[in-house]
């Protein structure tokens, strides 16, 4: 259960350490932004396969790129720019690629506006961020709460994490709050989706 | 007046408790905005944090994302130098021009940089048999042309085809399987990588 040691490395620290030839850094990295980058293509409607495409694509492109962002704090805003062209690019050969011309001239509709998308992104990565930084049986208990797709019940979370059963549920309340509080504390206290 | 803990309200919220809990807490929140505050808040919360999970990428794809690195960042101890080569054009960033209609996919042409080396390539995707040819060239800012050299396709880590260039640095890759290569060029200078064929995108 114990995270990965570059989990408290930054950005650029992460960038530096790829440059100088660190395959675990560029794991830590791909794993950090992993759901930023899948999440805009799913928001723009494209099924798993072609976001799947999308996904690698920018994976390959920020290899390309990783010298040229090594200064920005966060490269977050480089992904969300670079993964909705490549959606776009994506949507336009598709479009290029149909037959008839009222399909070609039909406008983009992903969920909500380019902007929303990119926004809503970035909040999302805000929220992965706290939870990363949760204490480690704080961000298991969480990530096997709402984030496994599982969805494993209590008590195979409370075999996993070494816990009584009973104990899982003012744990998950504690961690939840914390959670909150770390999340109020970034700014980020106001409900995402008005 | 008391607030309701933590506990009280995600179990309260996640249908846990008597009918007694649940009626003392419902009048609890219908009296107190504090309370009923942090409700909505914890609700948005697990929301999103419920939300996220649908923004998991197939394992495969993860994998594939993560072993990129391996071929270009770790080089054999005493072998040739290996060097990123940019992508500095792709048609498939182009927009396509306005009323124009077509049949069948384009070829895709890329163009790739890697100090005063430029690769050229086009990939043409064949429908009937799902294979694709590839063709490109090798050119410098110098007068010279880079004739026979290696050029390999690999993918999965390991080399597909190889070919050489002809006396005007071109080479053919006719007819490979759909797949996702790295193009490798070996001058003397070193190996200069690329990420181009994409399945699906040409």
């Amino acid at each position: 259960m114990k995270a990965s040691p570059y989990k408290n490395y930054s950005d650029p620290e992460l960038i530096a350490m790829c440059l100088r030839g660190e395959k675990r850094a560029w794991d830590a990295l791909i794993r950090r932004y992993k759901r930023f980058i899948f999440a805009i293509p799913i928001k723009f409607g494209f099924p798993e396969s072609d976001s799947s495409d999308v996904f690698q694509t920018i994976c390959v492109k920020l290899l390309e790129h990783l010298h040229e962002i090594k200064d920005d704090r966060k490269i977050s805003g480089w992904l969300a720019t670079t993964t909705t062209r490549q959606c776009l690019a994506m949507w336009n050969v598709k479009q290029r690629d149909s037959g008839t011309e009222e399909e070609v001239e039909e406008p983009l509709d992903p969920v909500g506006s380019l902007e929303d998308v990119k926004l809503l992104a970035e909040r999302h990565q805000l929220l992965r961020e706290a939870v990363e930084q949760l204490p480690d049986r704080c961000r298991s208990l969480i990530e096997m709460l709402y984030l496994d797709i599982t969805t494993p019940s209590y008590e195979e979370i409370a075999e996993r994490l070494g816990i009584p059963e009973p104990s899982v549920g003012p744990n998950r309340a504690r961690c939840l709050d914390k959670l909150r509080i770390m999340l109020r504390h970034r700014g980020i206290n106001t409900p995402w989706n008005k | 007046m008391r607030h309701l803990s933590v506990e009280n309200l995600l179990n309260y919220m996640e249908g846990h408790g008597t009918d007694v809990d649940k009626s003392t807490l419902e009048a609890h929140l219908a009296n107190c905005r504090e309370c009923l505050e942090l409700k909505q808040e914890f609700q948005v919360l697990i929301l999103q944090l419920r939300e996220d999970s649908a923004f998991e990428p197939p394992a495969e794809a993860l994998e594939w994302g993560v072993n990129l690195f391996q071929p270009v960042m770790q080089p054999e101890k005493g072998g040739p130098r290996k060097i990123i080569a940019s992508l500095v054009f792709d048609t498939f960033d182009q927009p396509m021009l306005a009323g124009v209609r077509r049949v069948g996919v384009p070829p895709r042409q890329l163009l790739f940089r890697a100090g005063d080396v430029d690769v050229d390539v086009k990939i043409e995707s064949m429908e009937a048999n799902d294979r694709i040819t590839l063709v490109g060239q090798v050119l410098s800012s110098a007068t010279k042309f880079f004739d026979n050299t290696p050029v390999k396709l690999e993918s999965h880590g390991i080399v597909r085809y190889r070919t050489r260039t002809n006396v005007v640095g071109e080479f053919s890759f006719d007819e490979v399987p759909k797949d996702t290569y790295h193009l490798s060029v070996d001058l003397p200078e070193g190996q200069i990588t690329l990420f181009c064929v994409h399945r699906g995108n040409s």
